[in-house]
């Protein structure tokens, strides 16, 4: 018995599929935001002048950087009940990704701010600014143009790896994907679909944040 | 706290780590091979392998690594090609490496000065010849960095194959909870012998691009 194509169950499925895509939109933008607070506060760690800051703010990227996103998703959902700590599904997937994200987003802070030029933080000291308001003020605003790039990078790969929350029970693309599959046994048609709907939410994504990077960008050059 | 599970359950997650490595290994290398291919078509002179090989990338760039071992895996057989577990799971990988592979080869040669083709093309050097003898030497080590950053991804995205029943180190770590209960020592366990291969590899990796970042600036 050969496999007859039916492309009809894709029109059929697409009221639920795209509800699963702004789920995943949804879960991402707000993965994307915390992550990137995660990036900020870990790069400031990671510059620090006491040790204890740099020494913690590297173990976590690291310990994030160099274990499997599942691993840490699994670790958060079914391993931290072992010592009382009960997160919802929703809350450890979402948890995870920050964690994971944002130690990649901590790497890219700290190159960004490393490359702002010496002159401006002199410049911001001579002003009498503390070295908070020199780094809120004047670093941050040029690092963080630096960084759009490579941290347009890590939010792509975050809207991919959002598919995984699906494996500890979270509603979104995949997950509504897996249970099309159950219902209508069109795998081939399905998980086609699925994947092209997430190639479409990547490109869009790309283009926004090509965009912003025009915007910013032009700042940046009559700084630097 | 139960971590004597750890000790009793250490040659099952052994096993596991054991079919980790092997499916690591293996997509690094057919990874590696068909991403040079991939990259070389990249930068063709011909319209079609262009445009193939930038929707291949593409394709397996912008979606998510579960969802290709999902279409390989379930999709795959409408068409005939039913392939077990750890081929589908190899065969997604594969593509997916490969995918990323094209990417640095061909961002390593486009970042070799153009002059350069141009002196050898100047001295009478084919093609062949101006790859070979003066853009690969620069190119390759290059490389050399993103792709240990590319195998370290792997290593951590092998695993996803648990997800579709691959028996290696994260679903044998799943059956060791399942039998013990004991999740939150095993997961730590679990997680700590991806960083203890992981983590080497990512030094390794910041090393060799402190050392190219410094020639370059001589």
């Amino acid at each position: 018995m050969t496999y007859q194509f039916d492309f009809s169950v894709i029109v059929r499925s697409l009221p639920i599929l795209l509800r699963g895509a702004v789920l995943t939109m949804g879960l991402s933008l707000l993965a994307i935001l915390l992550a990137t607070v995660l990036g900020v506060v870990g790069a400031a760690g990671r510059l620090s002048r006491w040790r204890m800051f740099r020494f913690l703010a590297a173990a976590y990227v690291e310990v994030f950087r160099n274990t499997p996103l599942l691993i840490q998703i699994f670790f958060l959902f079914f391993g931290l009940p072992g010592i009382g700590i009960r997160l919802s599904a929703f809350g450890s997937g979402l948890l995870a990704l920050c964690l994971y994200t944002g130690a990649y987003n901590v790497e890219v802070f700290r190159a960004g701010i490393e490359a702002v030029p010496r002159g401006l933080r002199e410049a911001a000291a001579s002003l009498g600014m503390t070295s908070f308001q020199s780094f809120r003020h004047v670093i941050l605003p040029v690092a963080i143009r630096i960084s759009l790039p490579a941290l347009g990078n890590n939010f792509v790969a975050l809207l991919k790896n959002s598919s995984l929350v699906s494996t500890i029970g979270v509603v979104e693309l995949t997950f509504l994907a897996n249970d099309l599959n159950a219902w209508t046994f069109r795998s081939f048609e399905i998980y086609g679909a699925t994947a092209l709907i997430y190639l479409c939410m990547v490109l869009l994504l790309v283009a926004v944040l090509r965009r912003v990077e025009g915007r910013l960008l032009v700042y940046i050059r009559r700084v630097a | 706290m139960k971590w004597g599970v750890v000790v009793t359950n250490f040659f099952y997650l052994a096993r596991g780590l054991e079919v980790t490595a092997g499916i690591g290994l293996t997509v690094m290398l057919t990874g590696t091979i068909l991403g040079f291919l991939v990259g070389f078509m990249r930068i063709s002179r011909m319209w079609l392998l262009r445009t193939v090989s930038l929707m291949f990338v593409e394709l397996f760039r912008d979606t998510p690594l579960i969802l290709q071992i999902f279409f390989v895996f379930f999709g795959l057989p409408a068409l005939g090609i039913r392939l077990n577990s750890l081929l589908a799971a190899s065969l997604a990988m594969t593509f997916f490496a490969a995918a990323n592979a094209a990417e640095i080869v061909r961002g390593a040669i486009q970042s070799i000065p153009h002059g350069q083709v141009e002196a050898a093309r100047s001295l009478a050097l084919t093609w062949w010849q101006t790859m070979s003898l003066v853009i690969l030497p620069q190119a390759l080590r290059r490389m050399v960095p993103p792709f240990m950053g590319l195998f370290t991804t792997l290593i951590k995205d092998t695993s996803l194959a648990a997800i579709i029943g691959v028996f290696e180190l994260t679903r044998a770590g799943r059956e060791v909870v399942e039998r013990t209960l004991a999740s939150f020592e095993i997961w730590i366990t679990v997680a700590a012998i991806y960083f203890l291969i992981c983590y080497p590899l990512s030094l390794l990796t910041q090393r060799l691009e402190q050392r190219l970042t410094a020639e370059a600036g001589h």
